[in-house]
């Protein structure tokens, strides 16, 4: 079986091999060795503290006992450093010097000094805000295109193989540009609330915008029909389709709701005051299970419907890894971050999470991508 | 024995920035880097890619590279991982190159190797696990950690990926 795997011929070998070394030597040539830090110490004991964290946080008698062992804010012994992902894909992280791509295997790239990024729709690329200026960027730190626009806000970029459109905000009107940066439009609203466009997976050119008032537009964008739209609410602070766009989650705190496709609402959470849901995501292997954070006072939850974690003062974000399995949730409190599996039944916990980003703030993530 | 101190040494060198000894570890990973993503992908540009952004990853982590660990079953677990995910994405849903709105072909290219054809009678993560097991030689445990799989999914991937190759073959 190996010679014949060894046998099998590969087109251009010699020319992949020359380009291959090309890139590579100067990717070398640019970088400068870090000093050496020394991953050889593995923490088993941590780990063990953690694994009997996890074990005791799942089950309803052991969440006393959590409480007990997390003497104080945050998870001890947690890992010093974001040394990789769970799970496939790479993290969009901002902070206030900009934005970084972090890949699985831990590896760190800052982008720029960009104040928001989101990722295409399939992760090859990303879109980056300036002041005044949208940048099409690939992961690897290269800018496609840029393109000049006064108050560029919010990008969302969403789409097909053949047909990809990028959505964001110009001071307070909704724009609208093709992925190669091409065709830049005033959109269909052009008094919107300051909340990121959500493009509709497997309906091309449909776009979901929050309008002042609260309520929820859903448009096609090439002729600006109004589809739908929900009765004007609490302005919502994120809009968020299912990967299937059957279903689109819109947090509008104190509450969130779930409309499917056609602009039926399907599900609402009104929490009692003063409890308030800060994020929701949607995830699992259907991505119609829904996820979110409960705040109230200096206690947080997360839900999915029963409590996953628990947590003193503010859980700020929960994004679902692209495979579903694991939640990213973020910790400010602590200035950790915490991967939970979607099930419940493991969890990794990141110490000093502005530190990773040489960040003074709270890592914000953009987004987790294939 | 030999080989892997000298594989140590050259990514102790590679680390304190040596060009040289970054060229020997490429020489030594590279042909089979590329060679298990084409086998996973069964495309060529898409290989190349992988296998090239798979060592730069390694590259921008060298600094925080544990040096006993041997650097080839490393990179080769990032090359494979890439591959099926590129393949996943393929699959479910392939995305336009910026600036090339020309739509691709979504037909499969037609494959003259016989042994290609048969891998390709499998999905992309039954023939990553054949790849691995027979051409990177991972043992099942090995592969069942890399891929984040249960040692029994990896050892039934092989069965049938093996039958499946014995009936084209």
């Amino acid at each position: 079986m190996k010679r014949e795997l060894e046998r099998v011929e590969i087109p251009d070998e010699h020319g992949a091999r020359e380009r291959a070394w090309a890139v590579l030597s100067s990717a070398f040539a640019k970088r400068t060795p870090a000093s050496r830090r020394s991953l050889h110490w593995r923490p088993a004991l941590a780990l063990a503290v953690v694994l009997a964290l996890v074990a005791a946080a799942f089950s309803s008698p052991g969440k006393g006992v959590v409480d007990r062992i997390r003497k104080t804010v945050g998870i001890e012994h947690a890992a010093p450093a974001l040394f990789s992902l769970p799970s496939p894909g790479k993290l969009l992280v901002r902070t206030d010097a900009g934005v970084w791509v972090v890949q699985r295997n831990g590896s760190r790239r800052f982008l720029g000094g960009y104040r928001e990024a989101s990722w295409s729709p399939f992760g090859r690329f990303l879109v980056a805000a300036r002041t005044n200026e949208l940048a099409a960027i690939e992961p690897n730190g290269d800018v496609r295109w840029t393109l000049a626009r006064p108050g560029v806000r919010l990008p969302s970029w969403g789409g097909t193989r053949t047909d990809t459109q990028i959505a964001y905000l110009s001071g307070r009107s909704l724009r609208v540009v093709a992925g190669d940066g091409t065709g830049d439009r005033v959109g269909c609203a052009r008094r919107v609330a300051r909340v990121a466009p959500a493009w509709q997976p497997g309906a091309p050119r449909v776009l979901a915008v929050a309008a002042h008032s609260g309520s929820v537009r859903v448009y096609s964008v090439d002729t600006c029909r109004l589809l739908w739209h929900s009765k004007p609410g609490p302005v919502p602070t994120k809009l968020e389709w299912s990967s299937d766009g059957h279903r689109l989650l819109v947090l509008a705190p104190p509450g969130l709701r779930v409309y499917d496709a056609r602009g039926r609402l399907l599900a609402e959470d009104r929490p009692p005051n003063p409890a308030r849901d800060a994020d929701a995501t949607f995830v699992g292997p259907e991505n119609y299970g829904v996820v979110g954070i409960r705040v109230r006072g200096g206690q947080s939850n997360i839900f999915a419907p029963r409590t996953l974690f628990h947590a003193r003062g503010s859980l700020r974000q929960v994004t679902a890894s692209p495979d579903g399995r694991w939640l990213l949730i973020t910790w400010p409190t602590a200035n950790q971050w915490i991967f939970v599996r979607a099930d419940g039944k493991r969890i990794r916990a990141i110490s000093n999470a502005s530190s990773q980003f040489e960040s003074g703030t709270f890592p914000k993530v953009e987004g987790w991508a294939r | 024995m030999r080989a892997a101190r000298d594989e140590r040494a050259r990514v102790r060198g590679a680390q304190r920035g040596s060009a040289s000894d970054l060229e020997a570890l490429f020489r030594m990973h590279w042909p089979r880097a590329l060679r298990a993503a084409y086998l996973v992908t069964h495309d060529a540009q898409a290989a190349e890619d992988i296998a090239q952004e798979s060592f730069l990853a390694a590259i921008r982590a060298l600094d925080t590279f544990d040096r006993r660990r041997p650097f080839g079953p490393w990179l080769h677990r990032i090359v494979v991982n890439r591959a099926i995910d590129w393949s996943r994405a393929r699959r479910l849903r392939s995305e336009v190159e910026l600036g090339e709105l020309v739509a691709a072909s979504e037909e499969q290219p037609e494959l003259a190797d016989e042994t290609l054809a048969a891998l390709a009678r499998l999905a992309p993560e039954h023939r990553a696990v054949v790849v691995m097991r027979y051409l990177l030689e991972f043992t099942p445990g090995e592969i069942a950690e890399a891929l984040d799989l249960p040692r029994g999914t990896v050892n039934s991937r092989l069965r049938r990926g093996l039958d499946t190759l014995a009936e084209e073959l």
